[in-house]
Formats: structure tokens, C-alpha cells, sequence
């Protein structure tokens, strides 16, 4: 009967093909839209993200999100490392400055200062030049995206000198990072520099970030810091959580994909649910006539779901790979707004599961017609 | 022998102005090895004497009786594979598989027997040979003819050779050659000794190839007589 199902289904190709691109289309707008939410939402914690050798964040208790630091003195570093469970800590720093090119050109930058020595939370990926390089004098690494900003219609290259707070900076690399939620370019200098960078006095840093000992928990030490220090102390995880938390809530960006996500979902209903109900409403005779023979109703259940499995997988298939080739493309690029974005693997589940319930869902509401469709109709002309 | 035996049977429809009595207390009878005819005009109630001798139609009083087990005693679930393993059916609208071959839907009574897929083929093939369809037998109901796609319903109805033949108005959507075409090769396979044969129709021109024809009008059976004095008077 599964053949039958397969025949019935393939031979009506317009109504076929409508149901596949249907679901496909629904699956590549759910799926690239929420993926482009998740990057958005990922790019808002850049600097959790990048900064992965920490497991704790220690700051201000007035700061509600990473972009909005506040500045702590430097001797907050020793009485974070000197709290049980932490096996080390290392001081951060984060503004906004000015940049000059030698033409003259200006850009606002993120300046991030990361520790003289251990050069924690510098990039990871230096596209040109080397990591160490930033232990030069004046030495700036900034992001390949940063880097066509400010310096429009020039290859990527070092060597180039800049002025930030003016003040000298050469830059030694160019890094490879995803988009910042601000979008400003960043620059990674060690932060005796970005402190002199951002004109500042008293040497202040505006965040720690903290290592957990082996076998202790972040969530616990950090809970440990806030305690003996009296500051704000979060898991990377955590702090990641609260920051996205505060961009949920203050910046509209969820009720803007939100709408655009559920969109996604009420046209995948709509085109799923509708095309696969007139299929099988248009089928009812077919149908009626296989219950007059003596197919049972269990048995045609089987028919519509096989259907509309197959059909669900099929245009689920096409469409994430869609929404795949969409980011296989633009991810990979230095520059642009796209660049780094990318589909978690709980997207593509969940897009699965999802088109599929929506699938079964109008089979379900279908099958109701077939299975109380009256046999006896195969009698009337 | 006994292939359907109806006694008494009455069903009524409830409208919006009342209840309507469809049937009126039907005695009826289609031996086995006959093929019996049921005329009558419009809305007499044929199709649905059918329809309750199938189990398509419950709710009718009285008894039905199908090679001696009372339709009207089983279950709904009951009823699926006694019609499935007993009856064949040949609609006036042919109610072909729009996707599946001529013989894909000759077969299907006996996939949905469980006959596995070559088997039913094979046996679908024959028979629609046997119907003078052996160059037919990959084409899809929209290619084939309307005298040809009755006779893939044949084919489909008779396939898993059934103990009774139920045909609604075989003849009714083909022209008078096709019909008379349909008639003889129904009457050529589908009558067996072990087989009742009921066919409903209201075209006179057919009536010399049943055996016994039973008059219905306004829910009620008001006579029976043989094939040839039927079409007789038909024909006058």
C-alpha cells in the first residue's frame, strides 16, 4: 500500500512539487531566519566568545551587559586571584576610541586591552602577522573587517600607522573575528597600551577574567568572588546569558526576528497545511474508493502519513540545504555583515521537527476527512 | 445456493422534513451463479439496498444475509476485511487510481490482501488480457478509453475472485456499444457457480444478459422475472 501512497502522491506533479517547494520554502525562512537571530544574539557576547580561555568574568556590580563596562581599579585583579578555587586571573580592558588614519580619516574603534604578559583574550585567528608581534611597541592588531573600514580599497596588510587618542599605533596583524553587536572595528593592543590609548590616568580595568581551579566549578567560584570581593562575578556562561539577556530585552532585535521567525511559521502552516489538506480532500474519492474495497482506515493512516513524511522530508531537505549554501557563502567572507554568522546544530533539528510536526499536524487534520469519509460516495455519480 | 438473501429490509434517512422511509420492508434474493439485475427508476432505492448489502450503509432493519453471514450483525471493523476478502465492486464512475497503471489497479484488492506486488501483477495481467487489455496494462486510467477503464474495474473487482459481484450502474457513463461490450464480458467472467453477481441499472438495453431481473420501485421490490422476459418488455 506504501507503493500506492508513493503513486498517488507523485502523480498529481503541480500539487507535488507545491507541497515540496512549500515546505522547502518554509524550512529555508524559519532556518536562515533564526539562524541570523542566533549569530546576532552570538555576535552581541563577541568578546565572551572570543576570550574563551576564562571561565569567569568578575566586574562592577552596576554593569548589565559586556558593551557596558565599568571601570574598576587594577588592584581588583590581586583580590580576585587571591579567592579560593580561582588558579588565575588576569586583568581586561574595554573602551571606545578614536582612530586616525595617516590620510585623516577617523572611525570610532572597540579598543580591547588584553594582559601585558599572558596576552589572554587576544585573537586567535591572525590572518597576517603573528601573535607575538603585539608585544612590540605601539603594537595594535585589528580585524580584517576593522581594517577595510578604515582603510577602504587597501589589501589586507601590517605596517600601516595610525593614531588612537592621538597617540602612535602601528598595526602589527590583522585578526579574522565575527561581527561585533556594535559593528565598530576591533582593535587588540595589550592594555598598559589601550589604557594610554584611551587617555586614562589611573590605570583602571573594567574587567577580570578568572580562571576555576581544576575540579571547581565557574559557577561556584565566581559565586566565591562575589562574596569576598563584594563585585559582580559570572560563569562565562552565565555572564554571556545575562548579557544577550539585557540585548533581548533593550534592543528590540527578538520582537523584529521574533515577527520575522513567526512569519516563517504561520506561511509553513499555511503553504503546508492548506496544500497537503487539498490534496488529500481532492483525493477523498481515491480514498473513498480503496474503503469501499476494503482497505481499512489504519492502513490508509499509513498511506497519508507516509506522504506527508516524505514530503516533509523531502522539502525540509531542500530547504536547509538552502539556508547551508546561504551561510557556506557569506560566512567565510572577511568582511560584511554575514561574515561569521552560522546555523547551530539545534537549528537544524529543530527546523527538522518542526516542519515535520507542522506535516503531520495537517495529515493529522486531513486524515480526519479521509477516515470519516463515507464509503457509500463511490456510489454516487 | 443461497448468495444474498435480504429479508424485510427497511432504513430511513432523516431531512429537514422528517424522517425519509428509503426502503420499505425489501424481500430480495441473488442466488449464487446468477447474475441478478436491479432496475427500477431514479431513487427507488437500488444503490442503497447495495450500499447496505455492502456494510457501506448501516442503520437498515431486517436481515441481510451474504453466502449465509448477516451483514448487518458485524462490526464496522468486521466489515473492512469481509468486504475486502468477499466483495467486488464496479462503480458507475469507474473510481480508478488516477496515478497507478490499468494493472497497478487491477491488483489492488490483493496487495491489500497482502499478496506481495509481483504476484498481484501477474494475476491482474492475465485477467486483463483475458478482458482484451494485454497492450493496455502500463497505460494510466486518463490514456485508456471510457469502455476500457470499466474494464480495468472489472479486472479490479473480480481479481480476488470475491463470492459477490456488486456493479453500480456499469453501463450508465459508456456509449451503447461500449456498455453492450462491458455487459458481455462481465457476464462471460464475473457469473460462477460459487458467485453472486448483482448489478444495478436502469438501461433496459442490458437486461438480456442477467438472469433474473428485480423490479424496485419507491422502496419496494415489486417483481422478479428472468433476463429474457425483462428485455423483452423492455424493448416494448
Amino acid at each position: 500500500m506504501i507503493r500506492i501512497a508513493f503513486k498517488i502522491l507523485l502523480h498529481d506533479t503541480a500539487k507535488y512539487l507545491a507541497l515540496v517547494m512549500g515546505i522547502a520554502f518554509a524550512t529555508l525562512l524559519i532556518s536562515q531566519q533564526s539562524a541570523i537571530f542566533h549569530s546576532v544574539m552570538e555576535s552581541s557576547t563577541r568578546d565572551i566568545i572570543e576570550a574563551n580561555e576564562a571561565d569567569i568574568w568578575v566586574m562592577k556590580p552596576s554593569v548589565e551587559t559586556v558593551d557596558q563596562p565599568d571601570q574598576m581599579s587594577e588592584l581588583t585583579v590581586n583580590r580576585v586571584r587571591s579567592t579560593p578555587g580561582v588558579e588565575w586571573a588576569v586583568p581586561y580592558y574595554q573602551a571606545i576610541a578614536q582612530l586616525r588614519t595617516s590620510s585623516g580619516r577617523t572611525k570610532s574603534v572597540t579598543l580591547i586591552g588584553v594582559d601585558d604578559s599572558s596576552l589572554v583574550a587576544a585573537p586567535h585567528t591572525v590572518l597576517i602577522g603573528s601573535l607575538n608581534d603585539l608585544r612590540r611597541p605601539d603594537a595594535i592588531i585589528i580585524d580584517a573587517a576593522g581594517f577595510a573600514a578604515i582603510l577602504p580599497d587597501t589589501p589586507l596588510r601590517t605596517g600601516d600607522i595610525v593614531e588612537i587618542g592621538q597617540r602612535r599605533a602601528e598595526i602589527v596583524g590583522i585578526s579574522h573575528t565575527g561581527p561585533s553587536w556594535s559593528g565598530l572595528p576591533r582593535v587588540h593592543t595589550r592594555r598598559s597600551l589601550a589604557v594610554e590609548y584611551a587617555r586614562e590616568t589611573l590605570n583602571p580595568v573594567t574587567y577580570v577574567l578568572a580562571r576555576s581551579a581544576s575540579g571547581r566549578s565557574p559557577e561556584a567560584v565566581a559565586n566565591e568572588i562575589a562574596t569576598v570581593t563584594g563585585l559582580q562575578a559570572h560563569s562565562r556562561a552565565g555572564f554571556k546569558a545575562k548579557s544577550q539577556e539585557w540585548v533581548l530585552t533593550y534592543s528590540g532585535v527578538a520582537e523584529n526576528f521574533g515577527i520575522t521567525i513567526l512569519m516563517g511559521v504561520i506561511i509553513g502552516v499555511a503553504i503546508v497545511g492548506q496544500t497537503f489538506y487539498m490534496f488529500s480532500v481532492e483525493n477523498l474519492r481515491q480514498f473513498a474508493a480503496l474503503k469501499a474495497i476494503g482497505v481499512s482506515n489504519a492502513r490508509i493512516l499509513g498511506m497519508i502519513s507516509t506522504q506527508a513524511l516524505f514530503v516533509s522530508c523531502l522539502g525540509y531537505c531542500l530547504g536547509i540545504g538552502a539556508a547551508s549554501l546561504f551561510f557556506a557563502l557569506f560566512s567565510p567572507q572577511l568582511t560584511g555583515g554575514l561574515r561569521g554568522m552560522f546555523m547551530d546544530p539545534a537549528i537544524f533539528i529543530g527546523t527538522g521537527v518542526f516542519i515535520v510536526c507542522v506535516t503531520l499536524l495537517s495529515c493529522v487534520i486531513s486524515v480526519r476527512r479521509v477516515l470519516t469519509v463515507d464509503p457509500a460516495l463511490v456510489f454516487r455519480s | 445456493m443461497p448468495g444474498v438473501v435480504c429479508e424485510h429490509v427497511t432504513i430511513e434517512f432523516a431531512t429537514a422534513a422528517g424522517p425519509l422511509r428509503v426502503l420499505k420492508g425489501v424481500d430480495f434474493q441473488a442466488p449464487a451463479g446468477q447474475m441478478t439485475m436491479l432496475v427500477g427508476p431514479s431513487g427507488c432505492g437500488k444503490t442503497t439496498l447495495i450500499s447496505i448489502i455492502a456494510g457501506l450503509l448501516r442503520g437498515a432493519t431486517g436481515s441481510v444475509s451474504v453466502f449465509g453471514r448477516d451483514v448487518t450483525s458485524l462490526s464496522a471493523s468486521e466489515l473492512v476485511p469481509f468486504r475486502l476478502a468477499n466483495i467486488g465492486f464496479i462503480f458507475q464512475q469507474y473510481n480508478l487510481l488516477a496515478g497507478l497503471s490499468a494493472a497497478e489497479n487491477a491488483a489492488v484488492p490483493l496487495v491489500a490482501s497482502g499478496t506481495p506486488w509481483p504476484t498481484a501483477l501477474q494475476k491482474a495481467g492475465a485477467l486483463l488480457d483475458k478482458l482484451g487489455l494485454a497492450k493496455h496494462i502500463d497505460k494510466l486510467p486518463r490514456q485508456l478509453s471510457g469502455g476500457q477503464q470499466q474494464r480495468v474495474a472489472i479486472a479490479r473487482a473480480l481479481v480476488h475472485e470475491p463470492r459477490l459481484l456488486l456493479c453500480d450502474e456499469p453501463t450508465a457513463a459508456l456509449d451503447g456499444k461500449s456498455g453492450q461490450a462491458v455487459m458481455g464480458l462481465l457476464r462471460e467472467l464475473a457469473v460462477h457457480p460459487d458467485r453472486a453477481a448483482i448489478v444495478v441499472t436502469h438501461d433496459p438495453r442490458v437486461y438480456a444478459y442477467a438472469d433474473r431481473v428485480a423490479h424496485m420501485e419507491d422502496g419496494l421490490l415489486l417483481k422478479v422475472e428472468d433476463g429474457k422476459t425483462a428485455a423483452l418488455a423492455g424493448a416494448h
